[in-house]
């Protein structure tokens, strides 16, 4: 696992509040229900601020987010540099 | 002013072929570099190109058609288009990665033969590995339709009146597929005639903002018929888009100067709480004159929150206001007053005399008093009745059911007389929902019935509990899914109480839990936040021996204080 990924795996598991959790970076996130749509928004900023690209709304959507290898393949696919 | 007043209208085509054909009526928004604007009277012409499509697949008047595709101008057009043959139809929700097929199908396959449904249109672009969720009644079909059409054509000249069905709305959750409610022309052109006068509606200086699901009555009615029937533009993304994205919402009102939108209750807190404030702060909401809370009980730290984050880029005090609305009355039943700029009037009431006599006393707020916020005045030809559990009438300030009359009441649930009957006796429709009036004006508590309302979402608890309880480990039937309002998200969290076969289980709860979450998730696409496994006989049982579900919740809540996050104004609701 990257730093990059091993931080948004430590950012996920607070947001879910569950430290007897496991998980890594093919543990479906979105689709096992562990995390709800409304999350989404604080994995996109996270994403956004670890890879240091800005993602555009509209070329997302949230099975592209349902693992963390997911999450930074959609970063790398539809990522722009930020302004 | 309001045109739509002086013009003699049967039908909503009628009002749409009434629009000036130059101006803007949809803005399909995807980001700040790509966007379609769609004029009235192109709008016609795609409308008029699906209906020769659909014509082609045999729909004639009066013929259901189920639109299933995703959020945009195609699935608007199509719905238009189904109209203009004298067609009913109806949007469903767009299928969800996270459902699975079966679950999807068996819904799908209910609701088509339900309405009888002669088509479900689909996209193009539906997903390969989700056609096998498309399931159908015996007498359906399936069709594709292309988005878009050059032909302009003609079509036969419609035979339908106010009184002809116009489409039918549906509630989420397989439970609220089988209820599907029926309106006519006549009641919605009746609802929108009152809304558009409540709102002030002005077709030269209004413009809607929109992420709602055109499958929910604030999406569809507020936010596309208003707009058709009022010939006034509608900016409109996806409810995904918006929900990964919230400053989108503040961009698109910010560029194009829209004046009104309806959101449900946490958008007001979610906005501000997941927004970054320098993806706003050049933005300018000065153009709104009404932001409307609308569908879930109103909260006051809500509003407060998003007047407070955002006054800063122009949110006016008095632009937030309050409305409340149902499928079964098209829309909206009160308004809150738009002329006067104070918004809707907050009251306090004394806690103590709440709970033991469920009266309304007005005190000065204080730790002892919670807070409510109106929901406004009835609109025109609309009466009101708050009445006991014995049905009997109550005065000013008792807390009771809440009864709606009107003239644009539904006349019931689509080939359900048995839903009907158990909703709509003597002209009046039990809402389900409680609440008192006070100085003429309505203030809602919250559901008498068990709904959950999860991020604007309808849930039935009984579609969760009917999953959770076929895991294997779980004593058949004995589980509770309820609704436990989150303060920090503005909306409530789905919490099941489920017992398990035996007391050794509970060694394995970790694992029972993670396949309960996993089951729910893929049976209705809604993340639980909470499971709790018990051991038997813990859940409380009705005399007739089924789980009752408020004493089992105040028994969950006594056991686990940790969960009633509930801030002192919801205590009741």
């Amino acid at each position: 696992m990257t730093p990059e990924a091993q931080q948004m795996k430590e950012h996920i598991l607070e947001l879910i509040r569950k430290p007897s959790l496991t998980i890594d970076e093919n543990t479906r996130l979105v689709s096992s229900g562990l995390i709800d749509s409304m999350a989404l928004v604080d994995l996109l900023v996270k994403l956004e601020d670890l890879t240091r690209m800005r993602i555009p709304p509209g070329k997302v959507q949230p099975k592209d987010m349902d693992t963390i290898a997911l999450m930074f393949a959609t970063a790398q696919r539809v990522g722009k540099p930020q302004k | 002013m309001n045109r739509f007043r002086t013009l003699r209208l049967r039908t909503l085509i009628d009002a749409l072929n009434a629009a000036p054909g130059e101006r803007v009526f949809v803005t399909a928004w995807v980001d700040e570099d790509e966007h379609e604007d769609v004029t009235f009277a192109e709008f016609r012409r795609r409308a008029r190109a699906q209906a020769a499509q659909l014509m082609a697949h045999g729909v004639q008047s009066g013929d259901r058609v189920i639109v299933l595709m995703p959020q945009g101008i195609p699935a608007m057009t199509v719905f238009v288009g189904a109209m203009m043959l004298g067609g009913v139809p109806a949007i469903l929700a767009y299928p969800n990665f996270k459902v699975e097929a079966a679950k999807y199908r068996s819904g799908l396959a209910g609701v088509t033969a339900n309405l009888s449904a002669k088509l479900v249109v689909i996209d193009n672009e539906f997903p390969e590995e989700l056609l096998g969720h498309v399931a159908l009644g015996e007498r359906s079909a399936v069709v594709r339709l292309n988005a878009e059409s050059d032909r302009d054509v003609d079509l036969p000249e419609l035979r339908i009146g106010p009184e002809s069905l116009a489409f039918i709305q549906h509630s989420a959750g397989t439970t609220g597929l089988q209820k599907g409610v029926a309106l006519a022309h006549g009641a919605v052109l009746t609802q929108l005639a009152h809304l558009a006068e409540a709102l002030q509606i002005d077709d030269r200086k209004d413009r809607v903002y929109s992420w709602l699901p055109l499958y929910h009555d604030m999406g569809l009615i507020a936010c596309f018929m208003l707009p058709m029937v009022c010939h006034i533009p509608v900016v409109m993304q996806s409810p995904l888009e918006w929900v990964m994205h919230p400053e989108t919402m503040l961009r698109a009102i910010t560029d194009y100067r829209c004046t009104l939108a309806w959101l449900p209750n946490f958008a007001f807190q979610f906005t501000p709480r997941r927004t970054r404030r320098e993806r706003w702060a050049n933005c300018d909401l000065s153009s709104v004159r009404a932001l409307i809370n609308c569908s879930e009980p109103v909260r006051t730290s809500s509003l407060q929150e998003f007047e407070n984050a955002f006054a800063a880029i122009g949110v006016r005090k008095g632009a937030l206001h309050s409305s409340y609305a149902m499928a079964e009355n098209v829309f909206a039943v009160t308004q809150s007053e738009v002329r006067v700029g104070t918004g809707p009037r907050k009251i306090w009431a004394d806690a103590a005399r709440l709970r033991r006599g469920k009266i309304i006393v007005e005190v000065d707020q204080s730790p002892n008093a919670v807070s409510f916020i109106s929901s406004g005045r009835l609109l025109p030809n609309h009466q009101l009745r708050i009445v006991s559990d014995s049905g009997q009438v109550l005065a000013e300030g008792r807390v009771g059911e809440i009864l709606i009359q009107s003239d644009c009441l539904f006349q019931g649930y689509y080939n359900r007389p048995d839903f009907t009957a158990a909703v709509l006796a003597d002209g009046w429709y039990h809402t389900g929902d409680l609440g008192f009036q006070l100085d003429g004006e309505l203030y809602v508590m919250g559901r008498k019935k068990d709904l959950l309302i999860v991020g604007g979402e309808n849930l039935y608890p009984q579609d969760i509990e009917e999953i959770a309880a076929s895991h294997p480990d779980i004593h058949d039937g004995r589980v509770v899914a309820m609704g436990i309002y989150n303060p920090e998200l503005g909306t409530e969290d789905v919490v099941i109480v489920a017992e398990l076969e035996d007391e050794a289980r509970l060694g394995r709860s970790a694992e029972i839990e993670r396949e309960i979450r996993s089951r729910v998730v893929s049976g209705l696409g809604v993340a639980v936040r909470t499971i709790i496994l018990k051991p038997p006989k813990w859940i409380v049982k009705s005399t007739a021996g089924k789980p009752a579900r408020s004493s089992t919740r105040e028994k969950l809540l006594r056991e686990h204080p940790e969960l009633k996050m509930e801030s002192q104004e919801s205590q009741f609701a």
